[in-house]
């Protein structure tokens, strides 16, 4: 088990006067049975009453409109939240005849997280993944998962600002590179082009403690600490997480906010508002980790880097996604 | 001379040489004996000889023009503005026919409304394999936004159009498609009255017609009722995406009628889930609006980012039941050409009745054998795209060219789950007056009744409207492919 605290900053900061915002946010961290959000608290700047729902996957959405003129807007989510170690399975689920014959049935159920959606598209490019996942002589759905996760991890090479939160699954694929959310997309398509059914998720992942080191890309999702990766639905078994940007199982230092097809359905803040001003976004992930054993309380505080506005102005703006 | 010879009667001038061909004729039964409901008709008409009738034609067009009845065709990226044609004989129901129409379009507008909130609440319908899943999830019109969400007075489809077809072959009305989003067209119901009794004032006097003018105030009636605050001083507004809309029309006239504001959406505030309209003496809250703008567009946060005709938060103010919209959010998926074909067996699902009103047979591209068939049989069938309306994305087979066909069998192939086929049926036939020959021909028509649903009952403005192939030969009535429209007559009595 582990607890931690979150402060998850957004800032928008606009060149000219802007008004009538409106925005929607997906921050609060699910709770399940293998997670719990203690407590969560949102506050903008300038202050607007905020509206909470639940929307069509489950997931926490807030939702809150800045009707006068402002320059800067502020959202600050903390969370506190406690997760449970994940009993992953090691072996088992169906075989991948069996699956086959399972098809109209997976379908049935799990038509959305089968069929390909906008940032995942079923390319041809990313049959040579599927074809190569199964070549795992076990033959078991589980086994085809966990190795696609493992080829899209190691075939892919995690670069920071290799792609940005329009770019297609095409630019990823030729290029060899992304972020975690190229990543996911990536193993969501092979996994639903051999018809096992995924969804995406998002979160967090927590940083490890100093103490015990680490590789150099853990250093660089740590300064990101936002991350995404995805599930399996591997008949018998149910849901498995794999992370396949991390390249190790998922476990209590992945922190879930959301679920969807793609990263579309959970987009961490989206809005739009008027005006002509150009705009600058900036987030900040400030992550206070577990109260581990020795009582000690590690801080890490991370930011992104700045990104640039939009080369041009419409009367009617989309803020920036993270 | 010829003074002593009997002139031929003028009476035979402009149906000289009317052929009823091979279709159902709705005037007459054979050529020049009409039906007894058309007869007195036929007596004044008849009478008419070109310049007679031309005049009262020039009339009827000049009251349109002036009226500024007009409607815009999208082609090509070239948007030109036209008058609606309207051709002045009047189609006539009698009131046998149109009962039957009545019981059985109340009973489809019914059963789509609670396959609405069935799809949005707890799916019934695809837990019993009614309809299969991959359906609904694979539609775009599916809007996840709406699930569980309780629409006021669980009214999803306020106002349908739903689109009727004779069968030449039987004589029997069918449904040809359903339009529960924000279906267009019933000012030209109205409108279309009150020239025609202006056109044609004795042959209108000599039946009794069942009014069609209390369309708006029945309409007006349903959005008070839905008013979130209850009470007298409900407000509701007319929203229009503004004046290049091919209905800008309509929506003005409409508004006008029913005595409510016509906003745009920038006209249109939400403050923390409350809709407000701007005014000069500032915001004034809004109960309901008549929405004439599609769901993708409504609200820029929920849907379409790049929408700026519609109010951003709207979405949130209707989840919260502090505003209702007209039609609800969501209905194509009720309107979609697949779920059409589903139409009989969801009214024998829900009502536990059976149809009233027959569907046209429909091959679902979606179920492999259906579109073998499809692809073997293009040149005897017509070809739809599900979430098109309006004429736009068919082909019709019998008409088409092998390019034509060819590039329906590349996208058929590509994406069969969007399209249905059907086989050509022979539209009834209602005299039409044709321009080149100055005499009636027989013309292809359809019929849109209006359905106005209050969540108890189905009130439809009797007839609905006309719309006329004017082309030759055509059996698209739409109007951005050519058609018309003509005033329809239920009577009062059986004639």
């Amino acid at each position: 088990m582990n607890r931690y605290k979150i402060h998850h900053v957004t800032e928008f900061t606009y060149d000219g006067t802007v008004s009538e915002s409106f925005n929607e946010v997906r921050l609060r961290p699910l709770d399940d049975d293998r997670q719990s959000c203690l407590r969560f608290r949102l506050l903008t700047r300038p202050l607007a009453p905020v509206a909470a729902r639940t929307d069509y996957y489950g997931n926490w959405v807030h939702q809150f409109n800045v009707l006068a003129g402002h320059r800067h807007l502020r959202v600050d989510a903390e969370s506190v939240v406690m997760v449970q170690p994940v009993e992953l399975p090691a072996a088992g689920g169906v075989s991948l005849t069996q699956l086959d014959a399972m098809k109209d049935d997976l379908e049935d159920e799990f038509y959305e997280y089968l069929a390909p959606t906008r940032y995942v598209p079923h390319l041809e490019a990313a049959r040579k993944l599927v074809q190569d996942a199964e070549r795992e002589p076990a033959g078991s759905t589980l086994a085809f998962a966990q190795t696609a996760s493992s080829l899209v991890h190691t075939r892919f090479r995690y670069e920071k600002g290799a792609t940005h939160v329009h770019s297609s699954m095409e630019d990823s694929l030729s290029s060899g590179a992304g972020v975690c959310q190229d990543f996911a997309h990536l193993l969501l398509a092979v996994v639903r082009m051999r018809g096992l059914p995924g969804r995406y998720v998002s979160g967090y992942l927590m940083p490890r403690k100093a103490s015990e080191g680490g590789n150099s890309m853990e250093e660089v999702i740590g300064g990101q600490a936002s991350h995404a990766w995805m599930e399996v639905h591997v008949p018998e078994l149910g849901w498995v997480p794999l992370d396949p940007t991390f390249g190790r199982p998922v476990g209590i230092q992945h922190v879930r906010i959301a679920y969807g097809r793609d990263y579309g359905d959970v987009t961490p803040v989206r809005g739009v508002y008027k005006g002509h001003a150009g705009q600058h976004l900036s987030v900040d992930v400030l992550v206070l980790p577990a109260l581990n054993e020795e009582g000690h309380e590690l801080l890490v505080e991370t930011a992104a880097g700045p990104v640039e506005p939009p080369p041009e102005s419409v009367p009617q703006q989309q803020q920036q996604q993270q | 001379m010829n003074q002593l010879q009997p002139s031929p009667a003028p009476a035979n001038n402009l149906f000289e040489a009317y052929e009823t061909g091979a279709f159902y004729d709705e005037m007459f039964e054979q050529p020049s004996v009409p039906r007894s409901h058309y007869a007195p008709l036929f007596q004044v008409i008849g009478r008419l000889d070109q310049q007679q009738y031309q005049q009262r034609r020039e009339l009827a067009d000049l009251a349109f023009l002036i009226q500024g009845i007009t409607f815009t065709v999208y082609s090509d990226g070239h948007n030109t503005e036209r008058l609606f044609p309207f051709d002045l004989v009047p189609r006539i129901l009698t009131r046998a026919e149109w009962d039957l129409i009545e019981r059985g379009l109340a009973q489809r507008v019914i059963t789509l409304n609670l396959f609405l909130q069935d799809i949005y609440g707890p799916q019934r319908a695809l837990k019993d394999r009614i309809v299969p899943r991959s359906l609904i999830f694979s539609s775009p019109q599916f809007r996840r936004e709406m699930m569980g969400l309780k629409v006021p007075r669980g009214i999803h489809t306020h106002i349908s159009g739903i689109d009727l077809i004779r069968d030449s072959a039987t004589g029997e009305f069918l449904v040809l498609e359903d339009n529960v989003r924000t279906p267009s067209g019933v000012s030209y119901v109205l409108e279309n009255r009150l020239v025609l009794m202006h056109a044609f004032p004795r042959a209108f006097s000599q039946y009794a017609v069942l009014p069609v003018d209390h369309y708006p105030v029945e309409l007006a009636s349903i959005l008070r009722s839905l008013s979130p605050r209850g009470g007298a001083d409900t407000v509701a507004v007319l929203l229009t995406p503004g004046i290049f809309n091919s209905a800008y029309f309509e929506h003005s006239f409409l508004a006008q009628q029913m005595g409510i504001e016509l906003v745009e959406g920038r006209d249109l505030v939400v403050d923390s889930g409350i809709v407000f309209m701007k005014t000069i003496a500032g915001l004034k809250r809004v109960d309901v609006i008549y929405r004439r703008i599609d769901d993708e567009f409504l609200d820029p946060l929920a849907f379409n980012p790049d929408s700026v005709l519609g109010v951003p938060g709207l979405m949130q103010a209707y989840r919260e039941g502090n505003v209702a919209l007209v039609n609800a959010i969501g209905n194509g998926i009720a309107d979609d050409k697949a779920v059409y074909a589903y139409l009989p067996e969801l009214i024998r699902y829900y009502l536990g009745e059976d149809p009233i009103l027959r569907n046209v047979d429909t091959y679902l591209c979606s179920k492999p054998d259906h579109l073998a068939y499809v692809l073997d049989h293009l040149e005897e069938l017509v070809v739809k795209a599900v979430g098109e309306s309006g004429g736009y994305g068919m082909l019709m087979g019998p008409a088409s060219t092998a390019a034509g066909r060819h590039e329906f069998r590349r996208r058929l192939l590509a994406n069969p789950r969007n399209y249905i086929a059907q086989p050509v049926i022979g539209l009834s036939r209602v005299p039409a007056f044709d321009e080149t020959t100055n005499r009636f021909a027989g013309r292809h028509v359809d019929l849109r009744p209006y359905c106005l649903f209050d969540g108890e009952k189905v009130v439809i403005v009797p007839g609905g409207l006309t719309r006329v192939a004017l082309r030759p030969g055509s059996l698209v009535v739409n109007s951005s492919q050519g058609g018309g429209s003509k005033d329809t007559w239920v009577l009062r009595g059986d004639a």
